[in-house]
């Protein structure tokens, strides 16, 4: 029988732990150092210059969108919802980065050298609206940085004799080593030998797991261990509590996550469709290969650690691999966290340079030279933060499920905002703020959803199920069968749902943002006289590190 | 038959992503040539 996780001593040494965390966080800081510049670029920190090659931004988005939950996630939901939990969980992220490739198009076109999303919101609508998708942004990057550091050090002391704070600071640490003077270029240099790690390790870790647990023969003698709905592909249990939520999500988690349009301003013009529909196969493929282990411990009857099935992952690599393996399979997980995290870090340093510094200075008056100060300072800042948080009793899986609701609340605000001259920015606000407003009784039954109510929420829900659907097609194929995709998926839904999607509040809450968001922003727009030209974007948003803000800024200091 | 197909439902996730990470390395391997071939930095 091999050790198993929490039957006696730790099934790693103090110093092999040690010496795998050097020997990664030193090859990330060593290429860093390799990359860097005495004088670093304002804009390089933040975009990199917008022109990276297909190779470094393929990498760099599919390492970015593969973080260390997602992975437990992935087994989590293939351990309680079966053989098709890991695709209803792993398709779905997946899409979220191949349905914003169409709107990132757009939003390069209209904004070639801008740096955040809420930049570019600022010169279309404002400042209400920038700081709402600004302040998501930062609530959305800090969670996930926050619950990387935790992935690591509950890896750290479940496999070591460190401590699980012990582990969280190492991470922290290690991240901020490489990303603080380089900022967004390292982040992208590294990634790319992060998914080669972490890649390399998905395509050598499952077959071994798999023929080391049994083989084929597992399926055979474990089929009594999966409930008819865990053993069924199309299982509906599977579909309506991980699979819809996701769908829903899908735009949402594309739209709120700075991370991802850090690197669509970052990559050249035209590589933006290839690039994204890679990381689409890559995230894909790695996730829902990973989630294949909670599929193999259900079979195998294994219960997690402590109840917690974020436990799964590691129970299987430590049941099932070598010391070499196992070794491997650390730096897998270290390599998801990291990039992601380091990720987080550029986000949050873009926005508070871009955001708060840049635009409040405005373009040509911003100090370059101060604008990387400040970015680094918030490096520091945000690690400190989540390191806080990391260590402290905050539940930010509920913050999360907030911050999802907000960007469900933009999606349709920031969309329709890149493609209508009609959208106002007292549309946009009282639009998000009235979606946000009427999802939290419902995600959350603050109301009976009894009766009317009930009734009420799952209309709403219906029209919302429309305008994902709607705004899905909409970037691929136009207007026109938006419409039509839209009100058919409505029509198709309705004598499901009427009557039944209130009882399932995460879908339903999400729905119901979408919902009011698009209805509220659409009827305060439509009678508008406003006709914004969208060349002005391109004119105000750029760089802010240039010859004549350098010069600008000596001036000033004399 | 059903065990076969299972086995290949969890054996196509690493031959999939095998691909991905040899289309992803060979155009950073041409990228990183090019660049140093026109004398820039590569990021």
């Amino acid at each position: 029988m091999p050790p198993v996780l929490g039957d006696g001593p730790a099934l790693m040494s103090g110093w092999l732990m040690i010496g795998l965390l050097v020997l990664f966080f030193g090859g990330t800081f060593a290429m860093s150092v390799v990359i860097g510049k005495k004088k670093e670029n304002a804009d390089g920190y933040m975009t990199a210059g917008n022109k990276v090659g297909f190779g470094i931004s393929a990498a760099s988005m599919t390492a970015t969108w593969i973080w260390a939950s997602s992975m437990y996630a992935s087994a989590t939901s293939g351990y309680n919802y079966g053989i098709s939990g890991p695709v209803h969980y792993g398709l779905w992220g997946a899409l979220m980065i191949l349905f914003i490739y169409p709107f990132g198009r757009r939003i390069r076109k209209v904004a070639p050298r801008a740096h955040t999303l809420a930049e570019v919101m600022y010169v279309r609508h404002g400042r209400s609206s920038q700081l709402m998708l600004a302040g998501s942004n930062v609530l959305g990057s800090l969670i996930s940085l926050t619950s990387n550091l935790i992935a690591g050090g509950a890896l750290v002391s479940l496999l070591s004799p460190f401590t699980f704070q012990q582990g969280t600071l190492v991470m922290a640490a290690g991240v901020l080593l490489y990303t603080l003077w380089s900022g967004f270029r390292a982040s992208v240099m590294t990634d790319f030998a992060q998914v080669l790690a972490m890649l390399g390790a998905v395509v050598v870790i499952i077959p071994v797991v798999f023929f080391a647990a049994g083989g084929p023969d597992m399926f055979s003698q474990g089929a009594a261990n999966l409930t008819p709905q865990q053993g069924d592909f199309f299982s509906s249990d599977a579909f309506m509590n991980q699979g819809a939520p996701y769908i829903a999500a899908v735009l949402a988690y594309a739209i709120g996550n700075q991370t991802i349009a850090q690197r669509l301003f970052a990559v050249r013009e035209d590589l933006i469709k290839p690039t994204f529909i890679t990381a689409t196969i890559g995230y894909g493929a790695t996730v829902i290969g990973i989630g294949m282990l909670g599929v193999m411990a259900l079979y195998l009857g294994m219960d997690p650690l402590n109840g917690d099935t974020n436990n799964l992952i590691p129970q299987m690599a430590g049941t099932y691999l070598g010391p070499v393996l196992l070794g491997l399979f650390v730096v897998m997980i270290v390599g998801a966290l990291a990039s992601t995290a380091d990720s987080d870090l550029s986000a949050l340093s873009s926005i508070v340079m871009a955001d708060i510094y840049g635009q409040s200075k405005g373009k040509g008056k911003a100090d370059p030279r101060k604008m990387l100060l400040i970015g680094r300072i918030t490096m520091v800042l945000a690690t400190g933060s989540a390191l806080f948080f990391a260590t402290g009793q905050f539940d930010i899986l509920d913050l999360l499920v907030f911050v999802g609701a907000l960007w469900g609340c933009l999606v349709f605000p920031v969309i329709a905002s890149f493609y209508w001259k009609k959208v106002t920015n007292a549309a946009f606000t009282v639009g998000t703020l009235a979606a946000l407003a009427a999802f939290l009784p419902v995600r959350f039954e603050l109301v009976p959803m009894g009766g009317a109510t009930g009734y009420l929420v799952d209309v709403v829900s219906i029209v919302g199920i429309g305008v994902v659907i709607g705004l899905m097609a909409f970037g691929f194929f136009g207007g026109r069968v938006a419409k039509i995709a839209g009100t058919a998926a409505a029509v198709v839904a309705a004598p499901f749902a009427f009557g039944t999607l209130h009882e399932y509040t995460v879908l339903s809450g999400s729905l119901v943002a979408y919902a009011v968001s698009t209805l509220v922003c659409f009827l305060m727009s439509v009678r508008s006289s406003r006709e914004f030209d969208f060349d002005t974007i391109a004119e105000r948003t750029g760089n802010f590190d240039t010859p004549e803000a350098i010069q600008a800024a000596a001036v000033s200091t004399k | 038959m059903e065990t076969f197909f299972l086995t290949l439902y969890v054996l196509i996730w690493p031959v999939l992503v095998a691909g991905v990470l040899f289309g992803i390395a060979r155009s950073f391997l041409r990228e990183w040539a090019t660049a140093r071939r026109e004398g820039r930095r590569l990021i």
